[in-house]
């Protein structure tokens, strides 16, 4: 059997490399264009593809989102979506551009696809996505994000570029710490044991490894794939991985270095699992490590493991480094238009406005699992009110949002290859014994080049 | 009747209790020797079936206790396998992905034998180089050609079918190269003989050649068969859709939130029961296709 994940992952960077001049060709930044696009007549029938990595993964995810496009169709007769996954993707979220640029290269793209955000300046500048607030106009971009349950305010602007949609923020999740209480118990913790800052953590962790004799805590932010969650430390140590102004790389300036610096701190003092991110969900599942920090998502997987292993599931928000203002990064994803036809533009957004709808956020929180962004439905007397109650492990994610920044994606047609060295640096930082000030200044400077390419 | 005791010749039983002396100890190396190179094979044997063994075992888990690491399979549970069969059409899935595999074979099989007697019965001009062209295409790693193939089958209008799976890898290069291999180890006189009993090239090909060499088309065959049945990467990027192909299929149970290890486990054991059934009752053929190919 092939190693589907690595040929994944092997096609994912070719595709970018062989395509890179094609979508540089096809690019379309911010048109120009003042003409809203035009209703659909009631008699106009339009077919539009939307392109979805839930619809690679089997069961919840395909049910659910197909359950939305069968609703959606039944809304609006006019309209039929041709819902399609990710294409030559390993894994969930994985290769999101590559598939829409192999499309675009034949001629054929989604109309409407979920791209992650880290893709964002590169879908915006290079790949052609539609300037949605212009072809709808601000007014129907306000209603959208609006209503009776807005989205969240610092989710409504993830997927805007120069101030104006581009990318309708649809689903994410915030980095999570997850722990064992049981395992917390029997090292003779409180099962609510102080976890609010780098400190506790590690001083909590250590009582747990000095019982179990095996590392106790794994960071998924600290491996590659990780790095979503990484730039939340880095900003939570008072440092940023890109300018302001976007043109300078800074993940090797002292911020930056201050989070790796503790990660290693943890690994040196014998408490930091040296795991790749798979090892480490499967490790805490399995009860081995006790501590995990990782995306808000896993939380169905664990509330299954924990169940099956007899041990009671915990977790709280990202800790902070001493009293410095924890700042979380989300993961996830925004769909992005990428129609030239008006009729199917409009069909488009018909659809992304259905998606994020009130009753979209109640089936994919309900069905899924992920965060509704409308946030208010989890109120009382919101549809999802009754579920976050049976849920409270929602709860530190949800309080996570008042804080969130943006998961920055970076400049330039080579995004991939400066966080692959941010990945790299940090991994040989924390776990091979190199020094983290000049590896992660190191990979600064060569990730500069790359985006001044 | 009297017996004569004989002396025994002169140093003949001290050289005979010489010689088991000195055999004693190479036959104890040899013995050594040959219970070493068992035991590394053993190892070798458990360490390569050893994968195949722990994907059987976590599908054949609880879902529960996917993430196990206790080599013992206890208590067996059929609940991975039947969440596959409910969440995938495993089924037809199956059956898609053996008839691509079989006309995949059928056809590489059908070219290289063409290409392959042109190559080995006659000397053109160019000869030399088309061959290298059709070798060098085999050295082209496949990521490099995908992107135009794919537009190729976009122009075609075959995207997201499985007969644009089939159609970009109607030649294989490798067949081609093994069978002209073949064909140029073929007795040249059964070739002059047919022509001299007046039968045209393309009747010594199917009456002659072909039959004789049938073995070794039995075993590249069954290879390509393999080789098409595994096949994930062009599949996956030409099918839009995941229900199609099984090797396509099992990639539903790999997720952003986790891997459902049991689910990918019991979907994989069940995309290899075809391939094991082949190997079963054609063993003698497989073994002997990887030996002719140089592969081992």
């Amino acid at each position: 059997m092939r190693t589907i994940r690595t040929r994944a992952l092997a096609l994912a960077g070719l595709t970018a490399l062989a395509l890179t001049g094609c979508a540089t060709a096809g690019g379309t930044t911010a048109e120009s264009t003042t003409d809203v696009i035009p209703e659909l007549g009631e008699d106009e029938q339009v077919e539009i593809v939307f392109e979805s990595y839930n619809l690679l993964q089997a069961g919840a995810w395909t049910d659910t989102i197909e359950g939305l496009i069968a609703d959606f169709e039944a809304e609006h007769p006019n309209i039929t979506v041709k819902a399609q996954p990710t294409q030559g993707a390993g894994a969930a979220g994985s290769n999101t551009v590559g598939s829409v640029q192999t499309q675009m290269l034949a001629g054929n793209p989604p109309d409407v696809a979920q791209l992650t955000f880290d893709t964002l300046d590169f879908a915006v500048t290079e790949l052609g996505a539609k300037p949605i607030e212009q072809l709808v106009g601000s007014e129907a971009v306000d209603e959208a994000l609006g209503g009776e349950h807005p989205m969240h305010e610092r989710a409504a602007t993830l997927g805007d570029w120069d101030g104006e949609l581009y990318g309708m923020p649809y689903v994410f999740s915030t980095p999570v710490l997850f722990y064992n209480a049981t395992a917390l118990e029997a090292a003779g913790l409180p099962a609510d044991v102080d976890l609010s800052t780098w400190e506790a953590v590690e001083e909590a962790a250590a009582t747990v490894t000095a019982q179990t004799g095996k590392p106790s805590i794994s960071v998924s932010c600290a491996v590659k794939g990780g790095s979503w969650c990484m730039q939340g430390m880095i900003r939570s140590a008072g440092g940023q991985v890109l300018s302001d102004d976007r043109t300078t790389i800074e993940f090797g300036e002292e911020g930056a270095v201050a989070a790796v610096q503790e990660l290693r701190d943890l690994f040196d003092a014998g408490v930091l699992a040296n795991e790749d991110s798979t090892a480490q969900y499967e490790s805490f599942a399995r009860g081995d490590t006790v501590f995990q920090l990782n995306t808000s998502a896993l939380q169905a997987t664990y509330m299954g493991a924990a169940a099956a292993g007899g041990w009671e599931l915990a977790n709280t928000g990202m800790p902070a480094f001493g009293d410095q203002q924890v700042v979380p990064t989300n993961s996830g994803s925004a769909l992005f238009m990428f129609s030239e036809d008006p009729a199917k533009q409009r069909a488009a957004w018909e659809l992304i406005t259905f998606l994020t709808s009130d009753h979209a956020y109640e089936k994919i929180s309900t069905g899924i699992g992920y965060l509704p962004l409308r946030t208010s439905l989890t109120e009382e007397g919101g549809a999802l009110h009754e579920w976050t109650q049976s849920n409270p492990l929602v709860q530190p994610n949800l309080d996570q949002l008042d804080d969130l920044e943006p998961w920055v994606s970076y400049p330039g047609d080579s995004y991939v290859q400066v966080d692959d060295l941010l990945a790299t640096a940090i991994e040989d930082a924390v776990f091979y014994g190199e020094d983290p000030a000049a590896t992660m200044a190191d990979a600064q400077e060569r990730a500069q080049a790359l985006i001044e390419e | 009747m009297a017996f004569v005791v004989l002396p025994a010749p002169a140093g003949r039983v001290p050289a005979v209790a010489a010689s088991a002396a000195a055999d004693r100890p190479r036959g104890l190396a040899r013995i050594a020797g040959l219970s070493g190179a068992h035991l590394v094979l053993g190892v070798l044997a458990v360490v390569s079936i050893f994968p195949v063994y722990w994907m059987f075992a976590t599908a054949l888990r609880a879902p529960e206790d996917s993430l196990s690491q206790n080599p013992v399979v206890w208590p067996v549970s059929w609940a991975n396998l039947a969440y596959v069969w409910d969440a995938i059409p495993l089924g037809s899935m199956l059956l898609n992905t053996f008839g691509m595999s079989l006309v995949l074979a059928v056809a590489q099989l059908l070219v290289a034998v063409l290409a392959a007697y042109g190559f080995a019965r006659w000397s053109f001009p160019g000869r030399k180089i088309l061959f290298l062209a059709f070798v060098g295409s085999w050295l082209v790693p496949f990521q490099v050609t995908m992107i135009p193939n794919y537009l190729l089958v976009s122009q075609m209008g075959l995207l997201d079918t499985v007969a644009g799976v089939i159609v970009p890898n109607l030649c294989s290069a490798f067949a081609v190269m093994l069978m002209r291999q073949h064909m140029q180890a073929f007795p040249s006189d059964l070739l002059d003989a047919s022509q001299m009993d007046g039968r045209s090239s393309w009747g010594t090909l199917w009456r002659v050649v072909v039959p004789n060499m049938r073995p070794a088309l039995a075993a590249l065959a069954i290879m390509l068969f393999i080789s098409a049945w595994n096949e994930y990467l062009w599949p996956s990027l030409v099918l839009r859709s995941s229900d199609q192909l099984v090797q396509v299929g099992i990639r539903s149970f790999l997720g952003a939130e986790g891997n459902n290890w049991g689910a990918v486990m019991a979907a994989s054991g069940l995309a290899c029961v075809p391939i094991l059934l082949i190997y079963l009752f054609l063993q003698r053929y497989v073994v002997d296709a990887f030996v002719r190919s140089g592969l081992r």
